[in-house]
């Protein structure tokens, strides 16, 4: 093709772009709240902040042992199932997994006193129990994101007779004196006043925190959204995600000063001397086979934070998996698509029978 | 080559969106991670809290004087509401496990047999093991 023929033809497809740009921009400013987490599932059991769901297999013949994913406790679980095609759970469930999944609402005031323990000696626990008498299949696999993956952690060195064959963890930070901003932020804060004073920390206490590590992501996020307005899927993409993020959840106030404490500032996961519920939580002490997937460019929980895992655990089949990509574009993107979910479903896949 | 000499101004305004970004954080970052930036949001923060703090007294104070319940009476109610959710919750289990699950066997169709068997072993490891 000749430049001028190149230029003209460049020029056709920027008008149209401009035109389905101020089109379907009229189109997104009036369109009502995107649809997500729409894969069918039930609820099978709640306690307060908790929830465990159950979702509908598709397959005729699923492997023998269920997984059941753990959300990290300041989001909401359906990242894991945005919308048809960016989902992992739909992945799983077309591959032949029985998924559950322990998504959390927002804690209420009553429940400012719920701490580490309940988490990893209550509520984990009860949604085994839970998976076990549902599925009628003893033995479980746990696929956990974020601090989901440090408190499936905690409760597999604490439950070494449990019914847990298989740990996938997510971008799970272990070094927590790694974390950047995080760690330097956390160190000056008054956690005990902060949370004597709120009870339960606010969400939008901890979305501006994830915020304040990337200020210029929103605006950048919009502008992109203009430039690729005339993309369908690009803007749905965007507004899932968009949604997911402003969807961010409070905390109840002893489970922040727990994880504040004990795991960032006092480093304890890592160095071996965390105490929850008068159990040492030793990593030495998960043995089960263990896969661990982390981002190259992740900000929240950062590659230096995730890096030590399979070096602590008591494993001895081990898998990692580092992937181009950030902390939330290693669940839902593209390259998590491409890549890991399908290693994800191999690893799994074979240790599920 | 021609084709490589015009610019295209959409992927031109990306690489500039990627750049402000990139540029506008680490600038940020840089600012943030001082700790006297740390300590002046911690100030901030635990004055804000206080302010918010006698302010829920105050309102609480004035709550009670018209006769009206403050957010610790309704917080109350909650929990007592989620224990009464919590208590039934517990008889339901307790009540199925005494029918021997009857109604989950009438409701619940029988789920797929559990006998999958992973596709041949190793076909699409070597790329994910570069990593």
């Amino acid at each position: 093709m000749s430049e001028q023929a190149q230029m003209i033809s460049q020029m056709r497809d920027l008008m149209d772009k401009t035109l389905q740009r101020s089109m379907k921009g009229f189109e997104y400013i009036r369109s009502s709240a995107t649809q997500v987490g729409l894969t069918p599932k039930e609820l099978i059991y709640h306690d307060g902040t908790l929830k465990l769901y159950h979702y509908y297999p598709v397959e005729d013949e699923v492997y023998r042992i269920p997984v059941m994913i753990v959300m990290a406790t300041t989001n909401k679980g359906y990242l894991f199932g945005l919308r048809p095609g960016q989902s992992i759970v739909e992945y799983l469930l077309n591959n032949g997994f029985d998924v559950y999944m322990v998504d959390w609402d927002p804690p209420t005031m009553a429940e400012k006193n719920l701490a580490l323990a309940d988490y990893t000696h209550r509520f984990l626990p009860d949604c085994v129990n839970e998976v076990q008498k549902h599925s009628g299949i003893e033995d479980i696999n746990i696929l956990a994101y974020c601090m989901g993956g440090v408190l499936s952690l905690i409760y597999a060195a604490t439950h070494q007779d449990g019914p847990l064959r298989n740990l996938v963890c997510l971008t799970t930070p272990i070094n927590q004196h790694e974390m950047g901003l995080f760690h330097l932020w956390s160190s000056e804060m008054d956690v005990d006043t902060l949370v004597d004073a709120m009870g339960v920390i606010p969400a939008e206490f901890i979305a501006s925190s994830f915020e304040m590590l990337r200020p210029a992501q929103k605006t950048a996020g919009r502008l992109r959204l203009w430039d690729q307005m005339w993309n369908d899927d690009f803007v749905k993409s965007y507004q899932a995600f968009n949604r997911w993020g402003d969807e961010t959840l409070p905390l109840a106030g002893q489970y922040f000063k727990d994880s504040t404490n004990e795991l960032m500032l006092g480093n304890k996961l890592f160095k071996g001397n965390l105490m929850v519920n008068g159990d040492k939580v030793n990593l030495k002490n998960v043995t089960v086979p263990i896969m661990a997937v982390m981002a190259e460019h992740d900000h929240i929980a950062t590659y230096g934070a995730t890096k030590p895992l399979l070096d602590l655990v008591g494993s001895e089949d081990k898998r990692e998996l580092v992937l181009k990509g950030g902390h939330v574009s290693l669940i839902a993107g593209p390259n998590a698509a491409r890549r890991m979910w399908p290693a994800v479903n191999e690893w799994l896949g074979e240790r599920s029978v | 080559m021609a084709d490589n000499k015009t610019p295209d101004p959409s992927q031109q305004f990306q690489e500039w969106v990627s750049q402000w970004e990139r540029s506008f954080d680490e600038f940020s970052n840089r600012l943030m991670g001082t700790e006297e930036f740390s300590k002046s949001m911690n100030q901030m923060q635990t004055m804000q809290m206080e302010f918010q703090r006698q302010f829920g007294e105050l309102m609480a104070r004035q709550l009670a004087t018209f006769n009206m319940p403050s957010r610790d009476d309704v917080v109350a109610l909650g929990e007592d509401i989620r224990n009464l959710d919590r208590r039934i919750a517990q008889i339901e289990r307790a009540l199925g496990t005494l029918l021997h699950n009857e109604s989950d066997a009438i409701t619940r169709k029988p789920g797929p047999a559990r006998t999958r068997k992973p596709p041949g072993a190793g076909k699409d490891t070597a790329e994910d093991n570069k990593s």
